[in-house]
């Protein structure tokens, strides 16, 4: 691209990688460049008309940049650029593909907390929240973001290896009648029907029911 | 365009649980291998489009007298399809499909399902037809068939667990798919009857 | 999971098969928004986002950009990759059946327009004329998540 002189090569794989919805901006290195590479970010709400630089991500050496703040309204979209320097050397400005942060971002799994009884076992799922600026900032559920969000939990009986799902919308499911002083393991995914979203599942929560009495 | 060969006949549409396909008579040519191709035209085409028609690459060109048009067929409307068949240079007049297909008309077949008491827990698998399809669940202790329960499931890529039972008991259950897209039901699956573990239930 | 959209506008209930139309689109959305390189200018959401419109106008909204993209951009986005052709095709009749559906409330006169909505889609048209066409064809296909968000 231009005059190999006084260009540098670009920055490659420009992209926003999202968990949560916060929304980090990554990048790999021009090819064939060792350390000593620095960059510059900028940034923009599409069908606004300029482009804002981050002045926290200027002259970095680190391929990654977080823009979470500047993306945080997820019913718009954005782009990000970035521009590498080297020994008086630049190359152009490489932009992301359009970020849509709502149907783009990945979804933890749910926070699994099981309690039992001789007979039963309790499952309380949470949902994660929304990535925040500080811990002040006032908590958003992923709930809140996704209304339609519903769960899938898998209870592992761990005698008889059989596996049964429930498919439940609301947070807690209390399932009976199991057999005393056996080992559930428990784990569960998020699923957000529209748009379409699946988390992974949470690793799993084992806990016996009582003996007996 | 030398258009010798013969268009194919017997041009038909098999549909069954939202997967259509498209099938006609081979062309008989001595000692080679006559090949088709493949073209759909939605209403919208018809009626905003100029009447255009749009090739289905993975049929255009093949071998075979079967064409799974399913991806193209993705809207309730009415769909025209067409096929030709070439050799070489020569192609034949297209072929087209009698009438419409709607998507509407796909037969659906009762779902596939196994019922499983385990323990005091009533347990359905059933088997995934694809993201368009949902599964209405109907469930009743025997006896008592003027209280039955419904469950609609749409992931069912596993075991599900419908409901604990009483110890002892006789539940059964029956299943239909529900397509929402075309907004209907298949017929019901056969009712399946199991049995819960005996011995003096807990609240006894 | 289906992910239809069951839309209830009064007493009228317009089922909307939203999962195929956002599979197709995904699957050509970077294709699409490659095509439409101007950054500064929405069609959808300039000034105001698809979001701050009233919910009593949404079927009047949901309405009027059915025919919008039926009547106006679909048959100016042709491009020279076929399967991206195929999978307009696809969610252009998937709009077609659905602005059939949402006809039916419009008749009887469930979706009523009020000053708001007038407003808002007049500044979509004049978006929409701003650019040549193709380019505002494009750009409209492109914001089609927009909308998709918008709606479910």
């Amino acid at each position: 691209s231009g005059d190999l002189y006084c260009s540098l090569l670009n920055p490659r794989n420009v992209r926003f990688e999202s968990v949560n919805m916060r929304n980090v901006l990554h990048w790999s290195a021009p090819e064939g460049t060792g350390n000593g590479v620095l960059y510059k970010v900028k940034y923009s709400v599409y069908g606004v008309g300029k482009w804002i630089r981050k002045p926290e991500c200027r002259n970095i050496n680190i391929t990654w940049c977080d823009l979470s703040s500047e993306t945080s309204d997820y019913e718009e979209q954005y782009y990000a650029s970035v521009k590498a320097f080297l020994n008086g050397m630049f190359s152009d400005w490489v932009e992301t593909t359009r970020f849509n942060p709502l149907t783009e971002t990945k979804i933890d799994p749910p926070i699994v907390s099981v309690s039992s009884t001789d007979k039963s076992i309790s499952i309380t799922l949470t949902a994660p929240e929304k990535w925040k600026r500080s811990p002040e900032e006032e908590s958003i559920s992923l709930l809140q973001v996704y209304p339609g969000l519903q769960y899938n939990v898998s209870v592992l009986n761990k005698k008889t290896k059989k596996r049964w799902f429930f498919s439940i919308s609301n947070h807690t499911l209390v399932v009976p009648w199991l057999e005393p002083g056996t080992a559930y393991c428990v784990s569960a995914q998020i699923h957000v029907p529209a748009p379409l979203l699946d988390s992974g599942f949470s690793k799993e929560h084992c806990i016996a029911t009582l003996k007996d009495k | 365009e030398d258009a010798s060969l013969p268009a194919p006949q017997n041009i038909s549409i098999l549909s069954t649980n939202m997967k259509h396909f498209l099938t006609w008579t081979p062309v008989m040519v001595q000692g080679e291998t006559v090949r088709y191709s493949v073209e759909f035209q939605g209403e919208y085409e018809r009626v905003y489009g100029g009447e255009s028609w749009i090739p289905i690459s993975e049929c255009s060109p093949i071998a075979a007298t079967v064409c799974n048009i399913t991806e193209d067929i993705s809207a309730t409307v009415a769909y025209r399809l067409r096929v030709r068949a070439q050799l070489g240079a020569r192609t034949s007049p297209w072929a087209t499909l009698k009438g419409f297909f709607n998507r509407i008309t796909t037969s659906l077949t009762p779902p596939v399902m196994k019922v499983i008491a385990d323990g005091y827990h009533l347990l359905v698998e059933l088997e995934d037809m694809g993201p368009a399809f949902q599964f209405r669940v109907l469930y009743w202790k025997k006896g008592q068939e003027r209280r039955v329960q419904q469950k609609v499931l749409k992931e069912v890529s596993s075991v599900l667990h419908l409901d604990t039972m009483e110890a002892g008991a006789d539940y059964c259950v029956k299943a239909q798919t529900y397509v929402e897209a075309i907004n209907r039901s298949s017929s019901f699956s056969q009712t399946q009857c199991v049995r819960a573990q005996g011995g003096t239930p807990m609240w006894l | 999971t289906t992910g239809n959209k069951i839309f209830h506008f009064g007493a009228c209930r317009v089922s909307m098969s939203m999962a195929e139309i956002r599979a197709g689109f995904t699957a050509i959305k970077a294709n699409i928004q490659a095509r439409d390189p101007i950054r500064t200018l929405s069609i959808l959401s300039y000034p105001h986002s698809l979001h701050k419109v009233k919910s009593s106008d949404r079927c009047c909204i949901t309405h009027h950009l059915l025919n919008f993209y039926v009547g106006k951009v679909f048959k100016h986005c042709k491009t020279e990759d076929l399967y991206v052709n195929r999978k307009i095709s696809s969610i252009a009749n998937s709009f077609l059946s659905m602005k059939r559906k949402l006809g039916q409330c419009h008749e009887q006169n469930r979706c009523r327009c009020g000053q708001e909505s007038t407003e808002k889609l007049k500044q979509i048209l004049a978006n929409y004329e701003g650019l040549n066409v193709t380019s505002a064809a494009m750009k409209s296909l492109g914001e089609l998540d927009i909308l998709l968000d918008w709606m479910e």
